[in-house]
């Protein structure tokens, strides 16, 4: 049992791709968020309580989860408005987050929790890329946006 | 370029040029303000602007997931300028105030993106001599 250390800086990688394998860490074409300052997945069962009248506690019932990936970034270029010289095998890397986020293109994705080598956790999912919100501002020198992968359907654990 | 050599390069204008060579006044631009016989060469040689060496520091400015860190440099200049307290020249003015904005020559033309460029200065009499301090401060990404 120990911690998982990101500080090799080669740990938690969010991918981006048209199918589940090109998303998948070190996958073929898959399109690496470069540049993030932190990533978070959020996992949530909706939950409903509700209280009786002969018991002191709230009770409380599941309902659908609800998931999404948030991270916040400082921009790359290519990343943010898509690749120079677009390669074609990879839509999400052509575009760039930001035309694939107006265009509301379905991605699917893959957060590493250890890196892309054999043996690596991570979690897979398809969503839509939502939350842009560059900002700049002369105190931070170089603009910054959070982004937020609204999970559609469930989230899964695998390994590389 | 350094931010030293473009800060000397600004100073060695004439006065109407926004530096400080005059009649009256010149800048040392090959020495640092080293001590002869335990007096600043400042003091020994007046109405001479001397520039100190660069103080610099590199901060990290972000830390990314994949080690993309950017970091922002801090420096530090300082110049130095005695006069005569007696008889303090006419341009005296002009040149304090073409030292202050020649902090604005380091700019991105000249390859430095500049965050925060300031500049301000300290004075000091001893005996009858005065001697005005500058200090250029300079944070860079």
């Amino acid at each position: 049992m120990a911690e998982i250390n990101v500080t090799a800086g080669t740990e938690a990688i969010l991918t981006l791709g048209t199918t589940e394998a090109m998303a998948a860490p070190g996958g073929t074409g898959g399109m690496v968020i470069p540049l993030m300052q932190d990533v978070t997945v959020n996992a949530s069962p909706g939950i409903v309580r509700y209280s009786v009248l002969n018991n002191p506690s709230s009770k409380a019932f599941t309902t659908v989860n609800e998931n999404s990936v948030s991270a916040n970034m400082l921009l790359d270029e290519e990343t943010f408005f898509g690749l120079d010289a677009a390669g074609g095998v990879n839509q999400v890397a052509d575009d760039g987050l930001f035309k694939t986020s107006v265009d509301k293109t379905e991605v699917f994705f893959s957060v590493a929790f250890q890196g892309s080598g054999a043996g690596g956790h991570y979690v897979k999912g398809q969503g839509f890329i939502s939350g842009l919100a560059p900002t700049a501002q002369m105190d931070a020198a170089v603009w910054i946006s959070p982004m937020e992968i609204v999970v559609n359907g469930e989230l899964a654990n695998a390994t590389v | 370029m350094s931010i030293r050599t473009l800060i000397l390069q600004q100073l060695a204008n004439t006065l109407a040029n926004g530096g400080v060579v005059s009649d009256d006044y010149s800048l040392e631009a090959n020495e640092l303000p080293w001590n002869a016989s335990g007096e600043p060469l400042y003091v020994k040689n007046m109405r001479v602007v001397y520039v100190g060496d660069e103080d610099e520091a590199k901060v990290q400015l972000y830390r990314t997931l994949d080690q993309g860190n950017v970091y922002q440099t801090e420096t530090t200049v300082q110049a130095f300028l005695t006069e005569d307290a007696k008889n303090i020249k006419a341009n005296n003015p002009t040149v304090i105030d073409n030292m202050l904005n020649a902090k604005d020559i380091v700019n991105t033309a000249n390859g430095f993106n500049v965050q925060l460029a300031e500049s301000g200065y300290e004075q000091e009499i001893d005996g009858d001599t005065i001697t005005y301090t500058f200090e250029y401060i300079f944070t860079t990404i």
